[in-house]
């Protein structure tokens, strides 16, 4: 990014400039380390946090571009217009359902909003069928971030402010 | 340096084999990038290589270019025969 394009970026709106990801799912908020997948849990994928969701409505985080769906429509991964790369992987153990109960309504390279619908999931297969529901919300570029913090524990609702993600200085 | 390997593991190169692949390749000066069919991706990125979509039996060829890419293709494609089991 040319410093033009970053001077334009920072010009654009205070919400954004300070790089919150809003709560994509309702429910419960749960510590990263406590998901049940090393993979999580040992944040090889990334810091976040996680969500016990109490309804099947799955909404972005950011204002950004959806830059992979997996094809079961379990995971959705995103570049923020902040250049935060987050990914969102609906219950532990998922992919095993093989997209059943899960449609989506974005695809890769979709222009989305904070608060748009991405994924409907039918929560009561998933608590049925995958190992938890529990949902980690993770930054995956890591190596661009100075840090992230939780802003948010108990309950949550969509939209909600959950975490802030700081870049690191250009 | 390439090498062409298979992905064996049946989730396919999904959120953790992506994970594990990128703290691999990062282990590594060298530029480390993932190819398949006609899209390559950058090998130390885990939203590059789950944007591959890649599910069991694709074949994918890893490239990396500097002074230890021997030893970064050999770990790499070592990681993925083992089916991402670091």
């Amino acid at each position: 990014m040319s410093f033009l394009d970053r001077f334009l970026s920072g010009s654009k709106s205070k919400a954004e400039a300070t790089g919150a990801l809003s709560a994509p799912l309702k429910g419960r908020v749960v510590p990263l380390e406590q998901v049940p997948d090393a993979a999580f849990s040992g944040k090889i994928l990334g810091d976040g946090i996680a969500i016990e969701p109490s309804e099947g409505l799955l909404v972005s985080p950011v204002n950004g571009e959806v830059v992979q769906i997996f094809r079961t429509n379990h995971a959705v991964g995103f570049l923020s217009d902040d250049g935060v790369e987050v990914l969102l992987h609906i219950g532990i153990d998922t992919v095993k359902m093989n997209g059943e109960g899960f449609r989506a309504h974005v695809k890769a390279g979709d222009k989305v909003k904070a608060g748009d619908k991405l994924v409907e999931f039918d929560l009561d297969l998933v608590r049925a069928k995958a190992k938890s529901t529990i949902t980690p919300i993770v930054v995956t570029n890591m190596d661009a971030i100075a840090s992230v913090e939780t802003l948010r524990s108990g309950e949550v609702a969509h939209g909600q402010d959950l975490l802030r993600v700081t870049p690191k200085k250009a | 340096m390439e090498k062409t390997v298979r992905i064996l593991n049946d989730e396919g190169f999904h959120a953790r084999p992506a994970g594990v692949f990128v703290k691999k390749a990062s282990e590594f000066t060298s530029t480390i990038e993932v190819k398949a069919g006609e899209v390559t991706k950058n090998g130390k990125s885990i939203m590059a290589l789950m944007s591959l979509g890649l599910a069991k039996d694709a074949e994918i060829t890893i490239k990396a270019q500097g002074p230890d890419e021997a030893a970064a293709v050999d770990a790499c494609v070592d990681l993925v025969n083992k089916k991402f089991q670091a």
